[in-house]
């Protein structure tokens, strides 16, 4: 049981490495072939086929990680964020298999890969213990649920990076007008958003291997269903120094960093979620780190990101990465209401006697369908493709992640046992 | 002032009103249309709705309202938003009581908790705005649905395989260019390069239709048929009655109950947790305790006789038995019991305890007194002993008469009345408490004073007493809504999967003075139609890249 994991573990690093050789073939292909000797058509074709190729060994290393731990631990990984995250970035690669045969379009890894090199390093973010099942999670509609819904939301994904690519390709930097101002705002501003996401990776993996440590001792105040007053004191470990520290909390301990050796702020009341000091915290580290990292990059490159992006794409047609994103969305359409809804609701009549409950999680996977069908109809209408269409499958995308990742972290539910700390 | 419009083409055929490409010919019927070279636009192809009659009356705007796809769009993002409010904090529903919900936002949410309870976000999904969001989308899904289906329907069974040259030429897959060879010998060929291509095909001298995999624009349409009847199942469970049940029973090992509202009882043989042994563990758990399942071992026995009679026991037939599991419920007829949750209760079952003749010495029993519905006598030795009384949970009222505080046996007390050799003949009575613990409380002794000096009961070890940890919590549920619910859903799959997995592919073609002219249309995947119809053409002896056959690139 212990080598299964072991080998799991393994695993994971090696296809994680993987995936990072086949984005930087990639990037290769889109960004070099106008200082390659030879020509674009067959730059990009030969760095696209390394890509691919590395891409496909990542993937089976990553699998090896999914069926090592299904035997380490007795039961399928999907139960908790580490499993489920890594889970996901499986499902994109595989969606983006599908995607990228379908339509042979050679650049989409070029953006696919990013995104699963992020959702993995995200997953590792969170505890990667094995966790024995609880009696709830105890059943074959487990596997069900949650392989189908991650499918979809795959499909999903690679929507939206043939989405962003669009987004980018056409954006117009010669435009002066408070319209195409606009549109390279938010081009950029998307970038940046990305940039943050990489900033928080950056600062969690930094300070965890820097070892960074503080502790709070935290009084809460909170009133039951009956009135009663409750008052409870608990134990809040940080890993990133504390600019905010928990709302009225005493330090326990502190590592110094950078002569700052007291908490800066104290966060405010108001935000009361579980440990809503932490993540507040965090937040704030990852928007310091992540335009730290951007300003570097506009530093180096001495021009807005998706200006410097963009020549690059200049061989891709538009409407094809239209048809790509509305295509792979259109797939996981389905896959996505089959996992996420049918087998929920079929399961959650099994276990919790009621096929639906407005539980946040539940509500949330309902708001995902209900915009990816307002999508889908308003690709019936005139003037709804191309760049409109592309920022509706950037919010879509949002919203999955929220439904995966932030109702887990901000609201409390029956899912919640999927969350962590 | 209404416009009058010419209706009738110019190959003869008379077209309703609001029709935009002629039902026979496919010419636009737009003088601006017919006069530009964009792609047509083809839904339904271009047939006349209900929705775009003239001089709508009241019923026609409504029915005009709820059938456009505007609307409906802004139907489902108004309901997203309204779904998504009633996230932020938990909702009403998800407490099980509670007594002052106002008081509760306010201290636990502050300002923002209590605008929360007082716009009623609180309660979303049961209240009457939400509910009626849910309706209109209800009457969008039939009414889109009906506006188009029939104009869609009659199009695609009357197709006419003669369109006209701007039909043809403004599709989004457009071809022109000479043919080579006879023509009506290319045109034989390329049907038959078609036909293997699983396309169904009609010609008319060198005009050509080729059709395949009509039934999936049926797809959206089996959609939404799938989610009324969802949504219809969902209304008529909490409109019929008895059709949702929603109930709890809690049960101690080897209690009985009635289940609320039913002819059916249910009786516990035992709740059981089980925990992950030290092997299923990983290594960083290893030693804890970490729950594996909850089991309550349960019997379900229908009344067939003196249900509501008051003066007699029920009579009862077992029915059913399972092993109720979280995920694995006991289901009979409709009726369906869950795990629910348990509670942490020792209580016991029934005890076997021993008389003792304190004026002889000798011990007599024991004898087997159980805790609910104890029997009337017991004969232990010499001695009868009769039940005069029993106190399930032991207690004094304001007078100091003893009472019951309960039906459950948390302090169970029995009165018994004891005859038989060297006592007098209306016997002596005697008051026992099983728990040791009540027995001191209480004052056993104290109580039976006399009679306490001539006998004693008590339990003589552990082995005759019989316990029940837990109480186990069932939820009982019935939902005679649930098949619809199903059949609802599995409808909506099957058109999610007619509609999206596969699509509807023409191709019209004609060929005039040498020249073919070929147009084809889908309804999704473009890119495969694309490559379809330049691998057709190639096989028919015209080589074209599959890209410059995309009509909109022309545009530009």
């Amino acid at each position: 049981m212990t080598d299964w994991l072991q080998i799991s573990s393994n695993a994971v690093i090696v296809a994680f490495f993987l995936y990072c050789f086949s984005f930087i073939a990639y990037a290769v292909a889109v960004g070099g072939s106008r200082f390659s000797n030879r020509e674009p058509e067959v730059h990009r074709k030969r760095w696209g086929n390394i890509g691919l190729w590395l891409a496909a060994a990542g993937w089976a290393a990553h699998l090896v990680y999914f069926f090592a731990r299904w035997a380490g631990a007795g039961h399928i990984p999907v139960s908790n964020l580490y499993e489920f995250l890594m889970a996901l970035g499986i499902a994109m690669m595989l969606a983006f298999f599908v995607i990228r045969f379908a339509y042979r379009h050679p650049l989409l890894g070029a953006f696919a890969l990013p995104l699963t090199i992020i959702i993995v390093a995200y997953a590792s973010v969170f505890p990667s213990e094995v966790q024995p099942l609880v009696p709830a999670l105890n059943s074959i509609w487990l596997r069900l649920h949650v392989t189908t819904a991650v499918l979809g939301e795959a499909f999903f994904a690679v929507g939206f990076t043939a989405a962003l690519i669009l987004i980018l390709r056409v954006t117009d930097f010669s435009r002066t007008d408070k319209a195409g101002r606009r549109a390279r705002f938010w081009a950029e501003f998307t970038l940046v958003v990305i940039v943050i996401v990489i900033g928080f990776l950056v600062a969690v993996f930094g300070f965890r291997a820097a070892g960074y440590h503080a502790e709070f001792r935290q009084e809460t105040v909170t009133v039951d269903a009956r009135g009663n007053v409750i008052e409870q004191e608990s134990t809040v470990e940080y890993g990133l120094p504390p600019i905010f520290k928990p709302y009225n909390s005493e330090t326990v301990s502190m590592d110094p960093f950078l002569g700052m050796t007291e908490p800066l702020f104290e966060t405010p009341s108001w935000m009361n979620g579980v440990n809503a000091g932490r993540k507040w915290n965090t937040v704030v580290w990852s928007v310091i780190v992540g335009l730290l990292l951007y300003g570097l990059l506009r530093l180096i490159i001495r021009k807005p990101l998706a200006r410097a992006i963009q020549p690059a794409l200049d061989g891709i047609d538009p409407d094809d990465l239209d048809e790509i994103s509305y295509r792979a969305i259109a797939i996981g359409f389905p896959l996505f209401t089959l996992g996420a809804l049918v087998f929920a609701m079929i399961w959650a009549q099994i276990a919790w006697s009621r096929f639906w409950g407005w539980d946040p999680k539940e509500v949330w996977a309902l708001i995902t369908w209900l915009f990816y069908s307002a999508y889908l109809h308003l690709r019936l209408s005139r003037g709804w493709h191309g760049i409109r269409s592309a920022w509706l499958a950037v919010i879509g995308f949002l919203i999955v992640m929220f439904t995966l990742i932030g109702v887990n972290l901000l609201i409390a539910g029956l899912h919640s046992y999927a969350g962590v700390s | 002032m209404a416009l009058i419009q010419n209706t009738k083409c110019e190959c003869g055929h008379q077209n309703p009103v609001g029709t935009v490409l002629c039902e026979a010919c496919g010419k636009p019927l737009d003088e601006e249309l017919a006069a530009s070279d964009s792609v047509l636009e083809m839904r339904y192809d271009g047939m006349a709705r209900r929705s775009q009659k003239p001089h709508p009356n009241l019923i026609d705007r409504i029915w005009n309202f709820f059938s456009s796809v505007r609307v409906a769009v802004w139907l489902i993002l108004i309901t997203l938003v309204a779904a998504a409010l009633g996230t932020i904090f938990p909702q009403e529903s998800a407490f099980v009581n509670l007594t002052d919900p106002a008081a509760y936002y306010r201290e636990n949410y502050g300002t923002a908790g209590a605008i929360y309870h007082a716009l009623g976000l609180s309660r979303t999904f049961e209240s009457w705005w939400f509910i009626t969001l849910l309706v209109m989308i209800g009457a969008s899904l039939v009414i889109c649905s009906l506006d188009r289906v029939l104009p869609l329907y009659r199009a695609l069974t009357r197709q006419q395989v003669r369109k006209h040259p701007q039909f043809i030429t403004r599709q989004q897959v457009v071809y022109v260019g000479p043919v080579p060879g006879d023509a009506e010998e290319w045109t034989a060929r390329f049907a038959e390069i078609l036909r293997r291509k699983r396309y169904k095909v009609r010609t008319e001298g060198t005009a050509l239709l080729a059709e395949k995999n009509r039934f999936s624009r049926w797809g959206p349409y089996v959609i939404h048929i799938g989610l009324i009847v969802f949504l219809l199942a969902v209304l008529m469970r909490g409109v019929i009655p008895g059709w949702y049940m929603d109930e709890y029973v809690g049960l101690d090992d080897g209690e009985i109950e009635q289940i609320p509202r039913t002819n059916y009882f249910v009786k516990s043989l035992g709740f059981r947790i089980d925990f992950y042994s030290d092997e299923e563990l990983p290594e960083h758990l290893k030693g804890q305790l970490r729950v594996k399942q909850f089991t309550t071992k349960a019997v379900l026995y229908e009344c067939v006789a003196y249900c509501d009679d008051a003066t007699r026991d029920p009579e009862l037939r077992e029915v059913a038995s399972h092993d109720i599991r979280v995920n694995s419920p006991l289901s009979y007829k409709g009726l369906r019991l869950y795990q629910y949750d348990f509670a942490e209760t020792p209580r016991l079952i029934s005890v076997r305890p021993t008389l003792i003749d304190k004026r002889t010495g000798r011990s007599y029993g024991p004898f087997e007194l159980p805790m609910r519905d104890p029997p009337l006598t017991y004969s232990v030795g010499p001695f009868t002993l009769e039940l005069k009384d029993s106190f399930p949970e032991f207690g004094l009222d304001e007078n100091g008469e003893p009472v019951t505080l309960s039906r459950e046996p948390n302090a169970p007390a029995f009165v018994f009345v004891i005859k038989g050799p060297g006592l007098p003949e209306e016997g002596v009575p005697y008051l026992y408490f099983p728990r040791e613990a009540d027995r001191q409380r209480f004052g056993q002794d104290r109580i039976n004073g006399a009679a306490a000096e001539m006998f004693d009961i008590r339990v003589m070890s552990m082995e005759d007493v019989e316990f029940s940890t837990y109480t186990s919590y069932l939820n009982v549920r019935v939902d005679r809504g649930m098949p619809y619910v199903w059949t609802g859903a599995a409808i909506t799959m099957i058109g999610l999967v007619m509609g999206i997995y596969w699509n509807h592919r023409r191709i019209w073609l004609r060929i005039d003075d040498g020249v073919l002219s070929l147009g084809a249309h889908t309804n999704k995947n473009r890119f495969g139609l694309r490559a379809e119809v330049a691998a057709a053409l190639a096989k028919a002896g015209i080589e074209v890249d599959a890209k410059a056959l995309d009509n909109r690139r022309k545009e530009t």
